[in-house]
Order: C-alpha cells, then structure tokens, then sequence
C-alpha cells in the first residue's frame, strides 16, 4: 500500500513539474508573438515606406527628417549655402567639386534629392559621363547593401556615378541600419568592417551600446577612393584610414606615406587633402564618448507619444530636441544649455576663421611663386605645409559637430594647422624674397561666393545648365527604370490569421 | 513511508525500479527547468537578467534611455545594500513572488511596487544622493528635502526618474523578439560576410 501512495504521489508531483516546465517555456515563446507584423520586409528591402507599415512610429519620425526648418549657429537642417557663408571655401577648394557648390546637409530623407541637385555631381548624359564615380552613392540610401548583395562591391564601386543613377532611388532610410528580420542593428558597408579589421578589432564584439553609434560610424567618418587596392586596381574602393589610428596626425601620416591626394590645387599646385567629415572620430575624443554617451542617445532619444515610447527616428541637432536629449543628464534649463554648445562652438569657429585667412594667402602667394618661376624643388616642403595645415583646418569644419563633441581636440587641431600654416607663409616670403618679390600680396576681392568663383576661374552658369538638362532629360529615365524594378520586389502583406 | 525513513521503497520491492527512475526524471526536469529559466543569470547584477522575461521590457527600455543607466543597474534600486545576506534574501524572495505571479498570469499590465520594494527602492535613493538631500551648503539643496525624504516618497516628486510616466507592455508595442537588448551573435549580415570573404 505504502508503495502504491508513493507511487502516485511522485507521478502527480512530476505531471506538476512537467506543466511548469511546459509553463516556462509557453511564456517565453510568447514574447516572440508580442508584435505581429504587417508586411513580410524581404531581406535588404529598401524602401522606407514598406517598412513603415510595420512600424509606423518610427517612420513617421523619420520622415520628419523632411522637416528643414531648424537652423543653429552653425548647423541644422535648413539649406544653407556654405560657400555664400564664408567665400573663402571657393578658395580653399579650388580645382576641387566643393568649390562649385556646398549645402548645410539635410536632413537624411534628402540624400538622394540633394546629391541630385548638387553642381558637384555634374549634369551627366549616360551612364559613362560625368565628374564623380560611382563610389559616391555609398551613404546614399538602403539601395546600397541592396546592389552590393546582388552583384558584389567591386560592381558597385566601379564606373561612374550617373552608371547607378537607376538603381539608387531610396533616401537614408531602415535597411541601412537595421535587419529586416529581427530589426537588431547591423553593419551594412564593407569599409567599416574592413577599418576595424585593419585596426585588429572584432566589430562583433560591440556592445548594443556601441552600436547605437557604430551604425552612424558607417558613414560620419573620415574616408577615401583607394584605387590601388591588390586585384582591384583602378576601383575607387572606399576605405577608412584608421590602420595607424584616427588622430588627425595618425590619418595624416597614413595618407602621406601612401602619398595620396584628393586633388591639386588649382592655384597652389598643393597635394590636398580633403578632410570628409570625421564625426566619429572627433566624437570618440569628447567627454560625452567618454561617459558612454552614443550617437542616438542625443541624436534619435526615447520619446512619449500617445502612451507610446520609442525612439524618436527623427535623427536631427539634439539642440533642436532639448527636452528629450540633453535635459535626461544635464538639468540647467534649454536656453544656458545651448549657449554652453555655442560658447564652444564659437571659440573654435575664431580661431578656424584665422586658419582660413592665413590658407588662403598662403595659396595665393605659392600661386604668386609659381608665376615667378619657382622650381619644383623650392617648392616642395611649402605644399607639403599648405597640404598639412589645410588637412587640419578641414578635419575640424568638416566634422561638423566637432567643436562641440570634442571643442579641446578640435581646437588643438586648429591650433596646430596654424603653426603649419605659418610655417608655409614663413617659407613663401622668403622663397617670394629670393624671386624678387618682397611687398605684401594684394588680395583679390573674394567676399561673395560669386566674386570667388569667378576669381578661380569657373563658369558656374555652364555648370547650372549642365545640372538642368541632366534633370530635363536623364533623371526621369532612372526614376522610370528604378519604378519598374521595384514593382518586382517581394516584400508582401502578411495575410490576416 | 511510515516507520521505514527511507525515501526510497524496499530494494527487494518491485517498485523500486519505477520509483527511481521517477524520482531521476523529477531530478531531471528540475535542470530542464533551471536551464530554461537562466536560473544562474538572477545571481548576477546584470539588468540583462531582468528581461530574461518579457514583461519587464518597458522599465529595461525606460531605464537604458536614462541618466542612470551609467551609474546604477536595477539591483542598486530595486534590492538592498545594507549587507550581502539581506540583498540576497530579498531578491530570494521577490523573485520567487515574481516567478510566482508570472507562472499563474496573474501581472497587472502596470505594474507597481509593492510596500516592501517601496521602502529599498527609497533607502536607495538616499543611499547615492545623501549629501544632495541633507547637505545645507550644497547648491542643488533644498529646504524641504528634510520632510520630503522622510514623510514622502522622492518619485512623488521626481515621477520621471528614470523609468517614465508611460508604463506598461502596452507602451512598448514595437519591441519585438529577440530584444533590441539580446547580445549580439553576429552585427554584420550573411550577404556582407560572404562579401568580405571574397577579399
């Protein structure tokens, strides 16, 4: 009997444990079907908008990136034309596309608009023609990873830009940060990858944490066309240059020993670089990188809307954002905390502007040392000044956010590029002297973008005509085709159970 | 069982085949369950451990976009610190209230604190801010923190911190599984890595 009972207890006891077991497990997997999904996102789904039916919070924020109305002192996502802002750009970037046309970045729903617009892309005819190479759609838009995926990354970087016209439709948007099926955030351009490889880092090992900014890091850095690459000469393959660090010296080092340039000075004849914009780099040296602050947590912050917290993907100046961003850590009201931004912001901005002017007049004196004959020779070292000094006057403007993520670091840098350039200057008058030449330079009239442009010489009504017939007559084949690929696509409505 | 304290029936009986093999399967499902419900992570402070279940998504998410999330993880709150035997014991037993809640579905949507938490959670409070709330030279100091921390409750007042005023399963609708908080097996997609592969 005593057997029997025992019997029957220790089955009742393991039907029990087994109905927790199964209990567990049950309430795990509900997790899983907390969200039901609309549309089934095909892998690399470009657009935006089919996404957005399953999650149309976050899309309508994103589309608020449309919204260019918010102008700081020095940034946000109204259009505004740099050159006319401060003229000595034409200069600087003289011989080079930013001499033609340079606009304040919208917000990311305009990628591909602006990139259409721009003077800098040329008004191409066909696939062949043109200024720019292929290259250049890399940060365009989720068509990217797309094409990558279907026909490799040597295919995507090679030809020219208006050969990709077609196939690049889709602004900034989802698929460039995240997976379509679990919606985790994932790295989706070959450089970023390869950088880390490069610097001997595993970009699996990030944190979630660090994702939030490694995802913006794909594109806000420093980077260059690498056309020498071992097997794939003559591609301008996109590459970071952060093998021997990412200090303004150690990228400048790294570029000097493979003796690269962006271009030639159209008046200085200097080996130039141009400084992208390395937001991640300038960024990683600041206090907020350094108390684990990432990109989203003041760029894209928690937000409440009808009972509904998200993160709020309308990514724009956090200045414009106070309330969400810098308020969660800082509690001194929104008007003292832009100031602190400005305060460093402008600091940085004087010293910048007196880099300008001693750049300027140092092109323009080794363009006055040409004229009288200098050599080679003489005046080696000079550019090889001007190349340095100019690389750092534009790694600290073309970070855009530098002066306030790291304001110590870019005005170090600032700093540094005016000894260079002093140095070029020095070197100039002397080698100026010894040619004969010894008065100050006269400075021609460079104060609107217009007297700029025409003093280095560029016929920018060809360059506007150029740009309206391209938008006449090959925009709308490539917005024909890409409609026409896209029909094809086989994202589909997940049908009601 | 009676007088014979063996757990186990006679070894010359017939049963005790079955009543082993019984008990091993207890002793077997007992594990299943450990693994199944990451038994070792609650030993940690790791907050990854909280959202073991899902439920607690929205106080995860809430706190990850906040200030504290550089400085305090749920366990600096949410159990106490005055010695190591009390925090365990208290994380003992509310965790087993937890599990207990959680298994017959019984959890609210919005869930709150219990008395019991309430008190750990404000003696936590005070344990970091203390000088804020009764140092008299310090800027941030105010005269009423006296009465306010001992007659009230500090999120009476700081009701934001850090969780939020929107609270519940409800609130975090687009947070599908695996979490945005689940580690990471790979960042880089199968498309990319054969890509990469080709170099």
């Amino acid at each position: 009997m005593k057997n029997k009972v025992f019997f029957v207890v220790t089955v009742i006891v393991v039907f029990l444990l087994g109905l927790l077991a199964s209990s567990i497990v049950n309430r795990k997997s509900e997790a899983r079907y907390e969200f039901v999904p609309k549309v089934d996102i095909m892998e690399n789904e470009p657009r935006n908008e089919v996404w957005g039916e399953n999650y149309p919070q976050q899309y309508q924020s994103y589309m608020q990136t449309k919204n260019g109305d918010f102008a700081s002192y020095q940034g946000g996502s109204k259009m505004r034309d740099v050159l006319e802002e401060d003229p000595r750009l034409v200069v600087l970037y003289a011989g080079y596309g930013f001499s033609k046309d340079y606009n304040q970045g919208r917000g990311h729903a305009y990628a591909i608009e602006d990139l259409q617009n721009t003077l800098r892309t040329g008004g191409p005819t066909g696939p062949d023609d043109g200024p720019m190479p292929s290259t250049c759609w890399t940060c365009k838009g989720p068509d990217v990873p797309r094409y990558i995926a279907e026909n490799g990354a040597e295919e995507f970087y090679k030809g020219k830009w208006a050969g990709k016209g077609a196939e690049m439709v889709n602004p900034i948007g989802c698929a460039d940060c995240h997976d379509s099926n679990t919606m985790k955030l994932k790295i989706t351009r070959p450089a970023l990858v390869e950088a880390f490889q490069s610097m001997g880092k595993d970009i699996n090992q990030a944190t979630h944490q660090e994702m939030r900014s490694l995802v913006c890091a794909q594109c806000h850095v420093e980077y260059y066309f690498n056309k020498n690459l071992p097997g794939k000469e003559g591609v301008p393959y996109l590459v970071f240059p952060w093998k021997d660090g990412m200090s303004v010296e150690a990228m400048e080092q790294y570029y000097d020993n493979l003796e690269f340039k962006d271009w030639t000075h159209k008046i200085s004849r200097a080996p130039m670089l141009k400084a992208q914009h390395p937001g991640y780099e300038t960024y990683l040296e600041g206090i907020h990188a350094d108390r684990g602050v990432s990109c989203a947590d003041c760029h894209m912050p928690y937000k409440s809307e009808g009972g509904q917290k998200f993160t709020d993907h309308h990514i724009q100046s956090p200045l414009n954002n106070v309330a969400n961003s810098c308020q969660v850590c800082h509690r001194q009201d929104s008007n003292k905390l832009i100031e602190n931004v400005y305060t460093r912001q402008r600091a940085a901005n004087e010293n910048k502007i007196k880099l300008e002017d001693m750049l300027v007049m140092s092109h323009l004196e080794a363009g006055k040392a040409w004229e009288l004959g200098a050599s080679e020779e003489q005046m080696k070292e000079i550019l090889m000044d001007i190349r340095h000094a100019q690389w750092r006057w534009d790694y600290a403007a073309a970070a855009h956010g530098g002066s306030f993520h790291a304001p110590v670091e870019i005005n170090r840098v600032i700093g540094s590029g005016l000894a260079k350039a002093q140095e070029a200057r020095v070197k100039l008058v002397r080698l100026l002297a010894s040619l004969g030449f010894n008065e100050q330079l006269a400075m021609p009239d460079i104060s609107t973008k217009h007297k700029a442009q025409e003093f280095i010489g560029m016929d920018v009504e060809k360059l506007k005509a150029e740009k309206e017939a391209f938008k006449q007559n090959l925009l709308p084949k490539w917005l024909e085709e890409a409609e026409k690929r896209e029909a094809t696509y086989t994202s589909s409505s997940v049908p009601n159970k | 069982m009676g007088k014979n304290s063996s757990l186990l029936p006679d070894k010359n009986s017939r049963w005790f085949t079955t009543a082993t093999f019984l008990i091993a399967v207890m002793v077997g499902l007992g594990l299943f369950m450990a693994k199944e419900g990451e038994v070792v992570s609650y030993m940690s402070d790791n907050p990854q451990a909280c959202v073991n279940c899902h439920v607690m998504t929205p106080v995860y998410n809430s706190w990850m976009h906040s200030s504290h999330r550089e400085r305090a993880n749920c366990n600096d709150c949410h159990v106490p610190h005055d010695n190591v035997i009390n925090k365990y014991y208290f994380k003992a037993k509310d965790g087993l209230y937890h599990s207990y809640i959680f298994t017959t579905e019984q959890e609210p949507d919005v869930m709150f604190m219990r008395e019991e938490s309430q008190e750990v959670v404000q003696n936590n409070c005070i344990r970091c801010h203390v000088q804020q709330v009764t140092q008299t030279k310090y800027k941030d100091y105010i005269a009423s923190h006296e009465a306010d921390r001992t007659e009230r409750q500090c999120w009476s007042c700081h009701r934001e911190v850090p969780h939020g005023r929107a609270q519940g399963m409800a609130t975090v609708k687009y947070n599908i599984s695996p979490k945005p908080t689940d580690t990471y097996e790979s960042v880089i997609p199968e498309w990319l890595e054969n890509e990469l592969k080709k170099n």
